[in-house]
């Protein structure tokens, strides 16, 4: 069979950096063929590219044995090529439907949109993927699960010949990933190729035909993914063999850090719903302590008002080392001692505009000043002690935010909240996005800042994760504690079904 | 990404060089003269110091629209000071606001340097509020007596800003804790402002001339005159009678380096930075954001208020629309010195350049004789052009017609 795409030799620079060191990419017609590879290998850039999201790289693109060279995204999609970016591109204000056709209306009377087609197109689009709501309300009342269903939605309405996902899954919960598989599948059957992005191996081979591997900007190989074991993927990847499930080591001590009693949220907005309710545990000392749940299980709510972010909307107290933390601002509870790495890290964790030094002491400010002055050297010497300690790569700390990979901004992030010294660390789905060798790193450091005595709050979707690193695991369901689970009881089985709704 | 970088930090300062080799070109000794580039400096520096303050303003991704109507109202405020003996609307706008300035600054001393020292939060609170009763008291005491002999030179440097300063902090107090936006909050001060300036200036917003000489206007037949020291503030330093460097330059100066200072070494600064880069990351980091802000449309408005004083000095009058549409120049500057209007990047210095470009294009137009509308015109590209510049739009477009019409 012909390859319907061959992308060959391809080359790109950031700024006189090679990120691509001529990349051989072939896709068949009807295959699924995932693209897997480190934080930083190349796969987004090079999608991008095929996108026509970036215009200058060398190389050769040959679609249906034709060279093609897009200089805009809209020629992309015109020559059936449509790409699911990793980040969310909807307006939020606009409904379902709406963002689905966007620049693209259906329209009669010349200009005049023709809503009742367009909704009834995206209706039955949406109503394929399970969406089970409305296409006409706006786009800023779904959580960001759903929100990833309607980016979905749209690849879908371009009828596209080549459907490119890059990690359509790290926002959906199990249920709407099968629906998502099914789709694909579906696809498959009608002929079209999908080029399939993710970090979450165990999905390749339930939905993937081939697999090709990228590491630092070079093609390592393509297999077939039935051939393939998930140890000799990551051997691939990485380039090296390396233990495949970190288990934590150490116990926790005997004193309770973190006391949570019958904490209540509202949402802010009328009706004023409970987000949760009753909510109440206890964290000891060096404890790794996870929380699992669907999403809207009110999980992330949860670590934001405990971190003081919801001050208005929230009810019941917590006392950290015995004392009462002031819920009343972020501020208040950085002083205390808490620190929260948010699951959005652009939306809400870095500052872009920013350098990478800048990010790391932003919440550590206060050590660095003498009577509001700013100590230039204190600080770099904290930005350096961090860099060194977390291993981040990074050329010159005055380098802009932007220019280090996910694991890396991620491990900024993590040093930005240790530089605080907390004693409780918050995180909310710290994995998300960042590859199999990233997520080692990470592991270890928790595991060593409980064995310094840190306690440990951790949201996850990812349950085998919360398996191998928590000492325990609370399971939300709707707003509400419904199991908590010693390591030693917890299994997937007995999690997912005290997080699943009750029928 | 960093060819855009590098023209919104270099751009402005290649500008000002264009600008300044095509004025020795057009009009040469004229031009360069001490006489033309103080003329030029002294004219600049009072719309500087709002453009001074709309920069932190900016960066935090906010917009002041009311700096022109709080000069103007400044400058009635400081006439009327100056000018009059006895209680006015003037002294009842601007004495009441400073005594509670002193009451909130005392206050603030107190407390910190209580719990500073180490004492609970009850006995520094307690402490405030004695300091701050006691410069309350201090300040109404010395306020009363201006009023009797007409206030000083010192006086409205002093109050008059402390006005500017307390009506930028209710914007930004409403933009902070009332979420709305800053352009309508600001809008609404802008109108309120000039209220004022019409009601404290009296019949429909009368112009009050500053004298320094007793020319028999005044009904009770004193003198009543401005005190010498405040015609300096217009004047210039001189060495040996060759004047050297206009008076409201200093003030200038002194502006853009105490906020070059605060932005790059203060924490202060940095919380402004990131405020404007990402205002939700910034609070969940423990930035106190709406006192950021406060402070911020505080500080812009004090230097608007300022500007004011200067203006009197300068133009010799308090006028109810002094200022009218000045915010837009502040604007045009800080955006020409490639300060980015969404917020979170851009530089004081920036606007300082910014400021001369657009004083040396005024200088050149005038001295070219162009007619005062084509200079409007010449100023309205010249803005969107930096801007198209500094965002590297114009290079992209140039590209662009080079690939499409190959020569």
């Amino acid at each position: 069979m012909n390859p319907l795409l061959r992308m060959e030799s391809i080359e790109k620079e950031f700024s006189g950096v090679r990120v691509l060191h001529g990349v051989d990419f072939h896709v068949l017609p009807g295959e699924v063929m995932a693209l897997v590879g480190e934080n930083g290998a190349g796969k987004s850039t090079l999608m991008k590219i095929l996108a026509g999201v970036h215009t200058d790289w060398r190389g050769t693109i040959l679609l249906d044995d034709r060279v093609v060279h897009f200089a805009s995204t809209r020629e992309a999609e015109e020559a059936g090529i449509a790409i699911i970016f990793q980040e969310l591109n909807l307006v939020p204000e606009l409904t379902v439907a709406e963002n689905i056709y966007l620049g693209r209306e259906p329209t009669r009377f010349g200009d005049v949109i023709d809503y009742p087609r367009m909704n009834r197109m995206a209706q039955e689009i949406m109503d394929d993927l399970h969406f089970n709501a409305p296409v006409t309300i706006p786009v800023s009342q779904l959580r960001v699960g759903r929100q990833q269903l309607v980016e979905i939605g749209k690849a879908l309405s371009l009828n596209a010949r080549i459907l490119v996902m890059d990690e359509p899954t790290s926002a959906l919960s199990e249920a709407e990933t099968e629906v998502l598989f099914a789709v694909v599948r579906k696809l498959r059957e009608n002929g079209v190729s999908v080029v399939y992005i993710s970090h979450r191996l165990t999905e390749l081979s339930e939905i993937a035909d081939r697999v090709t591997v990228l590491r630092d900007g070079y093609t390592v190989g393509s297999n077939l993914v039935k051939d393939t074991s998930r140890s000799e993927l990551i051997r691939m990847m990485v380039g090296r063999d390396f233990q495949q499930f970190f288990v934590k080591e150490g116990e926790p001590r005997e004193d309770i850090v973190l006391r949570v009693n019958k904490l209540t949220r509202t949402s802010a907005d009328p009706p004023r719903m409970p987000v949760f309710e009753d909510i109440s545990f206890e964290v000891r000392r060096g404890e790794q302590f996870g929380i699992a749940g669907l999403l809207g299980s009110g999980r992330t709510e949860l670590l934001e008002a405990l971190f003081g972010a919801a001050a208005a909307d929230t009810t019941g107290s917590v006392e950290l080392e015995g004392v009462e933390l002031d819920l009343s601002s972020p501020r208040k509870a950085i002083g205390a001692g808490m620190a929260l790495i948010t699951e959005d890290r652009k939306g809400n964790g870095l500052v872009i505009s920013m350098n990478v030094e800048q990010n790391l002491t932003l919440a550590a400010l206060r050590d660095l000043v003498w009577f509001s002055i700013l100590s230039k050297t204190k600080e770099r010497a904290l930005a350096e002690e961090y860099v060194e300690r977390l291993s981040i790569d990074v050329s010159d700390l005055k380098n802009p935010i932007e220019t280090l990979s996910g694991g890396n901004q991620q491990k900024v992030l993590l040093a930005k909240w240790l530089a605080t010294r907390p004693k409780v660390l918050l995180l909310d789905e710290p994995t998300r996005g960042i590859d199999v060798g990233a997520k080692h790193e990470l592991y270890i450091h928790l595991s060593e800042l409980a064995k310094q005595g840190v306690s440990i709050v951790m949201v996850s979707s990812e349950l085998p994760e919360l398996l191998s690193i928590c000492d325990r695991i609370m399971v939300l369901r709707s707003g509400r504690v419904s199991a908590l689970f010693d390591r030693e009881e917890a299994s997937q089985e007995k999690i997912l079904s005290a997080a699943a709704p009750a029928a | 990404m960093s060819t855009n970088r590098a023209a919104r930090r270099l751009g402005p300062f290649v500008g000002l060089i264009i600008i300044f080799l095509g004025g020795v070109l057009l009009n040469g000794q004229i031009f360069l003269s001490l006489y033309n580039q103080l003329n030029v400096l002294g004219r600049v520096s009072i719309i500087a110091l709002p453009a001074v303050g709309m920069t932190l303003v900016i960066i935090t991704a906010g917009i002041d629209l009311s700096i022109g109507s709080l000069l103007s109202l400044s400058t009635v405020a400081c006439a009327m000071l100056l000018m009059e003996r006895s209680w006015t609307r003037a002294t009842s706008l601007t004495v009441p606001i400073f005594i509670l300035f002193a009451m909130l600054v005392g206050y603030y001393l107190g407390n910190q340097l209580l719990s500073h020292a180490g004492f609970d939060r009850r006995k520094s609170r307690l402490a405030g509020v004695i300091v701050g009763l006691v410069l309350a008291a201090a300040s109404g005491l010395w306020c009363s007596s201006q009023v009797s002999t007409g206030f000083s030179t010192i006086a409205v440097l002093l109050t008059v800003p402390v006005l500017g300063m307390f009506l930028g902090a209710i914007s930004g107090l409403i933009i902070a804790k009332g979420k709305i936006q800053p352009f309508i909050v600001t809008l609404g001060m802008m109108s309120a402002a000039v209220g004022l300036a019409k009601f404290i200036a009296g019949k429909g917003g009368q112009i009050h001339p500053v004298y320094y000489q007793a020319a028999g206007y005044t009904a009770e037949g004193t003198a009543h005159v401005a005190p010498r020291s405040f015609d300096m503030l217009s004047g210039h330093l001189s060495i040996l009678g060759v004047k050297i460097f206009p008076v409201t330059a200093l003030f200038f100066l002194a502006a853009v380096l105490i906020v070059h200072f605060t932005l790059t070494r203060l924490r202060f600064g940095r919380h402004i930075y990131a405020i404007g880069g990402n205002e939700e990351t910034a609070r969940l980091s423990g930035v106190n954001v709406d006192r950021v802000k406060t402070l911020v449309y505080g500080f812009c408005g004090g230097l608007s208020a300022l500007a004011g004083v200067l203006y009197c000095a300068s133009y010799t009058q308090g006028k109810p629309d002094a200022g009218a549409t000045w915010e837009l120049d502040a604007i045009a500057a800080v955006v020409i010195g490639g300060t980015s209007l969404m917020g979170g990047r851009g530089t004081v210095i920036g606007t300082m350049v910014g400021v001369m470009i657009l004083g040396y294009l005024g200088n050149i137009l005038n001295l070219q004789e162009v007619p005062s509308e084509v200079q409007d015109i010449l100023k309205g590209v010249i803005i969107v052009g930096a801007v198209l510049v500094q965002e590297g739009t114009l290079l992209r477009w140039l590209r662009g017609i080079r690939s499409k019409h190959p020569a």
